[in-house]
């Protein structure tokens, strides 16, 4: 008896067609659904905007997000905000939809498979970087790995990967077992239980997006305000050795 | 717990992939159309800002010139009250002199007409009183009282003096000699000769005596020669009581 389906622990294991070494499995399926989802609505939304005051529904929902999203960002990086769209942008509406869409019977959240949560944590981790070296240059950003001294380096490396791993973690932990609790919970007791779980599904697919978008930002933003703290304070003695 | 290679990168792609698309469709377009907004309504916060400024600088300026009309309206409304006063203060004297020629023609009048009623009145009473004494005289008139009249013409023209008898003498000449006596009554042939007498004697011989009987004059006797008379009668008497009566009238009505 199977209680729980294959593609239930891992859509990287559902494999729908393989050609070689390349192979096409649940996980990049309801990958591609999802960005289907999110582009059309985006190109659907957007392609009749307005600037006038009077604007349509799913412009203000669209509006709603990009300015609350926004505003996190401008929380945390003060200014330049809009840079940091693109990615934690795409980063909490992809997470999100995908997790969101468990509700629909046959689907399968492409975050349950570590292959996409390790993923967006690789893009998290080269963002940090190429964020830091395109806004404060390659010496100052890898000045800051031998802060306070070079002792620090090993530890500064170790937790740029730890915390990415973590990411990864955390996210594919969240919701593969979720799902694994879903699907053990609909064995013992099919009714009514599931549904609640269902719902608090939900809310743990939708916190576990902001969670990961805002991790991300601040990983960013520390790689950012490192390097003012260090633009401010040789502002200063510039100021002092003027005097 | 296994990790696919290709597939890592696969959704690495797909990832990367789907930043672009959403840049493109979705965050650019968004905020663009935001911006905008926030552009257009920080234009008409500023367009407001300025009507609300110029409304301001509007509503002083009507404030002032509220003001001025004010200050204006008072002034003239002041400079017409004073206008109107002495309008009012030249009518009331036009007004008063005019009353006061009115009154003083009224007066004028009221004398007048006073006057001429008194004179009417006068005459009235005189001529009522004249007739009705004349008429009493008349009634009372006999022989004797016409002796005694003519007794009385005898003595006035024996008391003449020198002086009215040269006059009265010259006027007799003047007047061709001729002499009349008028009376209200017949005079007997004895009393004309007592009368031609005493003439002759006390002023000339050289005239002709003319008698007329002439009933105005009331129970009297008259010698009248170019211009002078020698005369009694009660007529004297009646227009010296008229005259006191007229008199006495005015006086009461002034008091009054």
């Amino acid at each position: 008896m199977e209680i729980v389906s294959l593609n239930q622990i891992s859509p990287d294991q559902v494999i729908i067609w393989s050609w070689g070494f390349i192979k096409i499995n649940a996980t990049i399926l309801y990958t591609w659904l999802v960005m289907a989802i999110l582009v059309f609505i985006s190109w659907f939304v957007t392609r009749n905007l307005s600037s006038d005051i009077n604007v349509s529904r799913w412009q203000h929902f669209l509006e709603v997000v990009i300015s609350v999203i926004r505003g996190e960002i401008s929380e945390m990086t003060k200014k330049g905000a809009d840079n940091y769209i693109p990615l934690i942008g795409t980063l909490f509406l992809f997470i999100c939809t995908s997790n969101v869409l468990a509700i629909v019977p046959g689907y399968v959240a492409p975050t349950s498979s570590i292959t996409t949560t390790a993923s967006l944590a690789l893009c998290v981790f080269i963002a940090v970087p190429y964020y830091g070296v395109s806004r404060n240059g390659l010496f100052h950003y890898l000045k800051e790995y031998f802060q306070p001294n070079f002792i620090f380096f090993p530890f500064h490396v170790m937790g740029e990967i730890s915390r990415t791993l973590a990411l990864t973690v955390r996210l594919f932990g969240n919701i593969m077992s979720h799902e694994k609790v879903i699907g053990i919970l609909l064995a013992v007791t099919p009714l009514l239980f599931p549904v609640v779980m269902q719902a608090l599904g939900l809310l743990i697919g939708v916190i576990q997006a902001y969670i990961f978008a805002i991790l991300s930002m601040v990983y960013i933003a520390s790689a950012l305000s490192a390097e003012e703290e260090h633009h401010s304070h040789s502002e200063v003695k510039k100021e002092g050795s003027s005097v | 717990m296994h990790i696919d290679w290709f597939v890592l990168f696969c959704q690495i792609f797909n990832f990367l992939l789907l930043v672009y698309l959403l840049k493109k469709f979705l965050y650019s377009r968004i905020i663009k159309a935001m911006d905008d907004r926030e552009a257009k309504i920080a234009a008409r916060f500023a367009d407001a800002e300025e009507m609300k400024a110029k409304a301001i600088e509007a509503a002083e300026i009507y404030a002032k010139r509220n003001q001025m009309l004010d200050e204006t309206k008072e002034r003239l409304l002041n400079e017409a009250t004073m206008a109107a006063e002495a309008k009012r203060k030249e009518l009331m004297d036009n007004v008063r002199q005019e009353v006061d020629q009115v009154k003083v023609r009224w007066q004028d009048m009221l004398v007048r007409e006073q006057n001429a009623f008194f004179c009417d009145l006068r005459q009235r009473a005189a001529k009522q009183l004249y007739a009705t004494a004349r008429k009493a005289l008349s009634d009372l008139a006999d022989a004797d009282l016409e002796e005694r009249i003519v007794d009385e013409f005898i003595r006035r023209v024996k008391a003449l003096d020198q002086e009215k008898s040269v006059q009265i003498r010259n006027a007799i000449r003047g007047g061709g000699n001729q002499v009349t006596i008028q009376s209200a009554f017949g005079i007997s042939d004895q009393r004309k000769a007592q009368i031609e007498e005493v003439l002759k004697k006390q002023i000339t011989n050289g005239f002709t005596l003319r008698y007329m009987r002439q009933p105005e004059i009331v129970s009297g006797i008259e010698l009248r020669v170019n211009g002078h008379k020698i005369a009694w009668s009660l007529n004297e008497y009646l227009e010296t009581l008229v005259e006191s009566l007229t008199e006495t009238l005015q006086k009461e009505a002034h008091a009054a």
